[in-house]
């Protein structure tokens, strides 16, 4: 149905049974006249909006969005509405990083008895969609690519890790081997400028350890396979905060990992590295100094400063030894604590949300929906349930235009709030290159702006902030609707 | 499926602003439907008559009926599309009256809003599976918290009624704040005359097991079948000995026990019994004060005692009940009114609080019931009421009305009158809240017979005169100047708030509680002693400010809940509760972290961890489905496909 | 000879906009910037600039794209009796006539890989058959080898034909084309680019030196035979598969996978109907064996990287008589923990051997 004689906008409510639904009934019965564009679908609690039902309508063409519920601690369920406060601000500050409005989206709490407050909610908020206007969509957005500035400094001096004690971490695995199912690690893969995953069961297996700036796959996404089995695990810094968050969610247990760590230097952004090297038939040599790695390749020379060929989140990191270990050895650089803003994230923050919708629109184009990045993510432990692929609960069909894959990049962001520690591995593993890691650090931002700097993956016995309530919260203010 | 549509008219309410028959005809359109129809009124016998004739005439799974709030008739038609074979979950309502035809002019977008909330639900319903209630037997006994006058009413209705009842008292006696209390208004009654029997009623009743000295420790389960842990405080006497003949507390060498029971304006033993009609009368001895306990030597008690009843060792014990249903009469305190530092903070010893005034008029109280200055022992002339002190102040955050003050600063004054009959009494008042049964006939009984002085107005200061009295400062608003006031006592009409540790039984509950720890009825009308968690009920001023009469009745209206429950033998639970599938699960456990209710809980399937709900526990609130990542936990009746079916009925158009 | 002609890089444009003229379509590699530089096929406009890289992204979806409607379904209710209802359907396929500029000669030998399936037996695809059947291919000559490429050990090479309707070879900054195709032959002769005959020598020179730069390729006759040995043997595929990650990078950027899923969207109702998609799917992916009884014969992934690996070197060359990899490296290069079949598949020869 086309909405009405363009007059109205389509704008959807979503309204739990108890209060809000109560209220917007009394404003009926007080015969409190509305404008007519609200269409209300009602929902046990406040709690049962999973923010990616507000995502979705705004991406299936929605103009404007409201979820209401109980007051705070009126809750009929006593504490669905402090939950779903903490979601939606978290989806409400995600948004922008999409380029969609944030105005679009709105949440109230109004009472069964308020009808008059429900009357004014709902008049302002359609005011506001209509001031706005229709929403834009991304499928009519014009394509814009942009590339992020990677000339970053650096929280610490990066380098190529050639003192690592390698060779004693070899002996203490070694050492370790017998009591564990296998150790995780990397060697080298099928040439000197790719690294492996390694799994090391034999001592001769350890011999192949390697350690420096190739190391760029995070072990940690193999930790949850073998749940139940003793496994080491060979870590950095940022690896180790995947540990620490499987650990935190109870997807694998602290004695049933041993963590081994040394302090990481950075690891190189393998596209840029590859795409400086070009198309060569083989690797003649790989040399290693302090600052760099100089790579011969069919018998040119190429060399790779870390300051200029770090991944992106080697520049912000300030975890360079793992958070938790077993076994650590050697000392890391010290971190000079200065709050950045990844080049990428930086990137979108200039951008308008127009262009923001057409950066995505740009970008997403390209993705073939082959997943690396959730399979690569170690904090996707749906795995083979991924709500992606999935008819039961339906959230997606598999057309491959950008909604839909867009669409799925929300989903991963947003079950992501709290617990992505930022280890890239999403993006790194996009084989077309989309920035995608951009949308879990603008979550990540708002949840360390709105739950005290939490960052996900520091503390295994913290409780992630999203799984968790204030009654009052300190960064959460409810919308002045006067 | 096969869908049938009605679109009610509701007299002119929707048929005024919505073209029914238009909808109707759209509605055809819809996927499903194969029968659409716009009766007058749908709900009406006639009109249930007609969706039940369609549904056999048409071979209907499923019905729609587009008319008030579901709010109010969805368990109408759910009902009737029962009565004709139908699951009552294959039913959808769109509400297009208090949604649309009440809150729109326009004809045309009314009819085009009305059609798409048909849609949308029309989306919902082919969406909807057929739900069955599980029953489950009922453990008929009831667990009531708290030992007031209406946990007392509703222990002693409950057991009349042929109810096992586990009465918990924090105290070492029930009576609650009445037990305090010296009369009662409007009538004067001696507060002990008329609540004693009852207490004693209590103690003698077959079917009331009473725990005095004791706390709800933990509880589990859900309606029907609750699992609480009881925590019996070490009180240091053997009660099964003891007999209540006092002899202990006569020679207990610590008499300077700060004394509760009379609001701390005396000191007792340390050893004692509160009063001497306390039910169970038996001895408790207070650890921080006892000299055996405190220094471990002394022992009196345990000499003197004829039964040997004194055990100084004694250690806490926890005991567990099954109950099938919980009453929580926790009552109230009274606010912390030393925030008022014009008053004096509690700085003055002649500034009271009115339920230390009232034992000051009890002839149990400390001063054997003649009104005695706490500082000199002196008889008062002058005595200044001061009402409201922490109600409807928002400035020290209590906006609400304790309710009940007005009437017992009325008493409190007449009984002054009655005790020193050369005194006079002044009540700073905001305004007088008399509504009760002769309620009003009383205060002015006050104001008319006893001479009270009553100003309008409120005090801003209270400071000693400098020659043992205190000067009032304050304004009478109906005069429009200030006054002042010599008083020999001050009496503050201290604001109620819910008793210590109530929110944290409400936690334990789980039930919801507002900013003053006050307990919330399920609905502030129809639902006054209900809660949200079934099973669970409220009686008396833990729910709210209220007098003794309303506290009883609310007593009598538990009992009459738990007697109606406990009238069947099994319950049946509402199957709109969460489903794992335990395939999708990945045991995360994320959903056990979430749930309000405790209703989700590990379980071992295979060996691997899954999340398993107790459906007799789970309330519906869906946070565990949208909690769960990959989608597998779902709420039966909100699924994400049904919301999805709705969203996309709207928004793919 | 067949028709040989050159082209002149500032006559690239104009060459395009001829090949506009004839197709619907025209593929061509152009550059997605990004903080990891893609190359991807797109249909040409006037003023994009096109590179000749090898593509990030294999031109497969010229033939079998990401997704496509099968079919469009409409219901309409018989309005005597709105039970009764009447589905019309629409299975025409969408076939717009296709010009591939640019791919390599690996990702020309794909499309051969796919149409065995799709156009042999009792049921050709119509959709696969009509897009093949409008399709030319102007494949461009690897100058040398790279790290990740492997086709003259799987039965191609730098300068492979197979698949091509013109085989282009870049010298110095023109291109020679030669048509390999009558479809090829046709257009060559159609354009008027000029004569390229006497400069064939130069691109056969420069084809042979880019065979020269190639490592010498294992003997893989072998192979059919030893990884279907290899059928039953966990341990072999359980060292191979341990670090997969289970994505489907490695087949949605191969050129010569074509697995697939079908699903339905949308009621039949209202403006838009119903649809019956197919879209890609993975053989590495969990849910590719997932029966509707809820069985997996594939639950784990080492069963399903010996599916993948089997199926490309061993069963369907027992089909076929051919191996169903075309060596374009891709799934080394875009795995996201550089995984390398070939590897596996020298692992394999050696282990059974």
């Amino acid at each position: 149905m086309p909405v009405l004689n363009s007059k109205e906008l389509r704008i959807v409510g979503f309204l739990c049974n108890w209060c809000a639904y109560g209220g917007a009934d009394t404003a009926g019965v007080a015969r409190a006249g509305q404008p007519t564009d609200l269409r209300i679908i009602r929902v046990p609690c406040s709690g049962r909006v999973d923010p990616l039902f507000v995502l979705k309508a705004l991406l299936e063409g929605a103009d404007g969005v409201l979820v209401s519920g109980c007051h705070p601690r009126d809750c009929h369920y006593a504490a669905g509405n402090f939950y779903a406060r903490r979601r939606l601000e978290v989806l409400k500050r995600f948004l922008p990083v999409l380029g969609i409005d944030d105005a679009r989206f709105e949440y109230a709490w109004v009472s069964a008895s308020e009808g008059q407050r429900w009357q004014h909610v709902v008049t302002s908020f359609t005011k506001r969609i209509h001031a706005m206007g229709p929403a834009p969509h991304f499928d009519d957005a014009k394509p814009l690519l942009r590339v992020a500035d990677m000339a970053l400094t650096a929280l610490r001096p990066l380098g190529t890790a050639q003192n690592a004690a390698v060779n004693e971490l070899k002996q203490v695995i070694k050492d370790k081997l017998p009591e564990l199912n296998c150790v995780i690690g990397w060697q080298q893969g099928y040439d000197g400028a790719h690294a492996t995953p390694l799994f090391m069961k034999t001592p001769e297996d350890v011999d192949k350890l390697s350690w420096g700036p190739f190391n760029v796959m995070n072990p940690a996404v193999y930790l949850p396979l073998f749940k139940g089995k003793k496994t080491g695990v060979v870590v950095k810094g940022c690896d180790s905060r995947s540990v620490v968050e499987l650990l935190q969610e109870n997807l694998i247990k602290r004695e049933d990992v041993i963590i081994f760590a040394l302090p990481c230097e950075g690891t190189l952004d393998i596209a840029r590295v590859n795409e400086k090297l070009g198309r060569y038939t083989r690797i003649n040599a790989v040399a290693y100094d302090e600052a760099g790695v100089t790579i011969t390749a069919d018998g040119k020379e190429h060399r790779f400063c870390m300051n200029d060929f770090a991944q992106g989140k080697c520049y912000g990191c300030a975890t360079p030894m793992a958070v938790l270990a077993d076994t650590r050895l050697g000392e890391p650089h010290k971190v000079n604590p200065v709050s950045s803003v990844p080049p990428e994230l930086a990137m979108l923050d200039d951008m308008a949300l127009s262009e923001r919708m057409a950066f995505w629109r740009g970008q997403m184009e390209r993705c073939l929906r082959c997943y690396a990045c959730r399979n690569a993510c170690p904090m996707c432990v749906c795995r083979d349930y991924c709500v992606s692929d999935s008819r039961n609960p339906h959230w997606m069909s598999q057309d491959a235009d950008i909604n839909q894959k867009l669409f799925f990049q929300t989903i991963h962001a947003l079950h992501l709030s709290g617990r992505c520690t930022g280890c890239g591995e999403c993006q790194r593993a996009c084989p077309v290159g989309i920035p995608i890691l951009a949308l879990r650090q603008q979550i990540a931002r708002a949840v360390a702006q709105l739950f005290d700097d939490y960052k996900a993956g520091l503390n295994p016995a913290a409780l992630p902030p999203l799984l968790g309530y204030e009654a009052h919260e300190k960064n959460i203010h409810e919308r002045d609707w006067k | 499926m096969r869908i049938g549509i009605f679109i009610c008219h509701c007299g002119s309410n929707i048929a005024g602003t919505v073209d029914c028959a238009r909808v109707a005809e759209i509605s055809t359109g819809f996927p499903d439907v194969v029968y659409a129809t716009d009766p007058v009124y749908t709900c009406a016998e006639p009109g249930q008559a007609a969706i039940e004739a369609a549904i056999h005439d048409h071979r209907l799974d499923g019905v729609v009926v587009a008319s008030c709030s579901p709010r109010m008739h969805e368990p109408t038609f759910r009902r009737t599309v029962e009565r004709a074979g139908l699951n009552r979950y294959l039913f959808e309502m769109a509400n297009i009256r208090e949604h649309v035809s009440w809150i729109g002019k326009d004809r045309d977008a009314n009819t085009n809003k009305a059609a798409e909330l048909v849609k949308m639900a029309v989306a919902k319903l082919r969406n909807n599976r057929p739900l069955l209630a599980k029953s489950f037997e009922v453990n008929k006994k009831v667990l009531i918290v708290g030992g007031g006058v209406a946990g007392i009413q509703a222990a002693l209705d409950c057991a009349d009624g042929g109810v096992p009842v586990i009465l918990l008292e924090r105290e070492s006696t029930i009576g609650g704040k009445m037990a305090k209390l010296d009369k009662t208004f409007p009538t004067v009654d001696c507060s002990a005359c008329i609540l004693g029997p009852k207490m004693v009623d209590v103690a003698q009743h077959p079917n009331i097991t009473l725990y005095a000295y004791s706390e709800l420790e933990d509880i589990s389960g859900y309606i029907g079948n609750f699992t609480v842990k009881i925590r019996k405080r070490a009180t240091y006497v053997n009660w099964e000995k003891c007999t209540g003949c006092g002899a202990c507390s006569e020679k207990c060498p610590s008499k300077k026990t700060p004394d509760t029971f009379n609001e701390l304006t005396g000191v007792t033993t340390a050893i004692n019994i509160p009063f001497p009609q306390a039910i169970p009368k038996k001895a408790v001895i207070s650890a921080e004060h006892c000299r055996q306990l405190t220094k471990g030597k002394c022992g009196v008690c345990a000499k003197i005692c004829p039964t040997g009843a004194v055990v100084y060792d004694m250690q806490d014990d926890v005991v567990t009940e099954e109950v099938g249903c919980i009453i929580a009469a926790t009552g109230y305190d009274l606010m912390d009114w030393t925030v008022y530092r014009e008053y004096g903070g509690g700085q003055y010893p002649d500034v009271i609080t009115s339920l230390q005034y009232e034992r000051l008029l009890s002839t149990s109280g400390p001063t054997g019931g003649h009104i005695r200055r706490p500082s000199d022992g002196l008889e008062p002339k002058h005595i200044v009421f001061i009402q409201c002190v922490g109600s409807r102040d928002k400035s020290v955050g209590r906006p609400y009305c304790s309710g009940f003050c007005c009437m017992y600063t009325a008493k409190q004054a007449v009984l002054t009158k009655d005790h020193l009959p050369f005194s006079q009494s002044y009540v700073f008042y905001m305004d007088i809240r008399a509504p009760g049964k002769l309620y009003d006939e009383f205060t002015r009984r006050a104001v008319e017979e006893y001479g009270v002085e009553y100003i309008r107005g409120r005090v801003s200061a209270v400071y000693p005169d400098g020659e043992g009295a205190y000067v009032v400062m304050g304004v009478d608003t109906l005069l429009g100047r200030s006054v002042e006031i010599k008083a020999d006592i001050v009496v503050l009409a201290v604001g109620i708030e819910a008793s210590r540790g109530a929110a944290a039984l409400a936690e334990k509950l789980r039930i919801s509680y507002d900013n003053y720890g006050f307990f919330m009825e399920s609905h502030v009308k129809l639902k006054p002693v209900e809660t949200n968690t079934a099973g669970v009920f409220l009686a008396g001023v833990c729910q709210g400010a209220k007098d003794i009469p309303a506290s009883v009745a609310q007593g009598s209206a538990t009992a009459a809940k738990v007697l109606a429950l406990f009238a069947r033998d099994r319950l049946e639970n509402d199957p709109q509760t969460a489903q794992v599938d335990t395939r999708r699960c990945v045991g995360c456990g994320k959903c056990i972290r979430c749930c309000p209710f405790g209703a989700l809980k590990e379980t071992t399937i295979r060996g691997e961890i899954k999340a398993d709900v107790i459906e007799t526990v789970c309330q519906g609130c869906g946070l565990c489905t949208t909690t769960c990542p990959q989608g597998a936990v779902q709420l039966s009746h909100a699924t994400d496909n049904q919301i999805l079916a709705e969203v996309n009925a709207l928004c793919r158009c | 000879m067949s028709t040989i002609r050159i082209l002149a890089s500032d006559g690239l444009p104009a060459f395009l906009s001829f090949l506009s003229q004839k197709h619907q379509r025209v593929l061509v590699p152009v550059v997605k910037s990004a903080n990891k530089r893609s190359v991807i096929f797109e249909p040409w406009r006037a003023g994009m600039p096109v590179v000749l890289e090898k593509a990030t992204v294999p031109p497969k979806e010229a033939v079998l794209p990401q997704c496509e409607t099968l079919l469009t379904y409409k219901k309409s209710k018989n309005q005597e009796d709105l039970g009764d209802i009447t589905v019309s359907l629409d299975d025409t396929p969408e076939a717009l006539s296709t010009a591939i500029f640019a791919c390599r000669p690996c990702d020309a030998r794909g499309f051969r890989v796919l149409d065995r399936p799709f156009l042999n037996g009792l049921f050709p695809d119509p959709y696969y058959k009509a897009r093949r059947e409008s399709l030319t291919v102007f494949t461009i000559t690897c100058s040398s080898g790279c790290n990740t490429c492997f086709c003259h050990w799987v039965g191609g090479g730098p300068s492979s034909p197979e698949g091509s309707d013109v085989l282009m070879t870049k010298i110095e900054e023109a291109l020679m084309l030669q048509a390999i195709s009558p479809a090829g032959e046709a257009l060559l002769k159609d354009c008027d680019l000029p004569d390229g005959r006497d400069i064939f020598p130069r691109a056969e020179a420069a084809r042979k030196a880019a065979w020269a730069s190639l490592a010498p390729a294992p003997d893989l006759k072998q192979a059919p035979q030893k990884i279907a040995a290899l059928f039953g043997n966990d341990d072999f595929w359980q060292s191979q598969t341990s670090g997969c990650l289970s994505c489907g990078a490695c087949t949605y950027l191969c050129p010569a996978c074509y697995c697939f899923n079908i699903t339905d969207e949308g009621d039949g109702f209202g403006v838009h109907g119903g649809r019956r998609l197919r879209s890609w799917d993975n053989c590495m992916s969990s849910l590719f064996t997932h029966e509707a009884s809820g069985h997996n014969p594939r639950m784990l992934k080492t069963p399903r990287m010996r599916n993948r690996v089997s199926h490309k070197f061993s069963t369907y060359p027992e089909n076929w008589g051919t191996f169903s990899c075309n060596g374009c490296g891709r799934c080394i290069s875009n795995c996201p923990v550089s995984l390398d079949i070939r590897a596996i598949v020298l692992a394999a020869l050696d282990n059974a051997g």
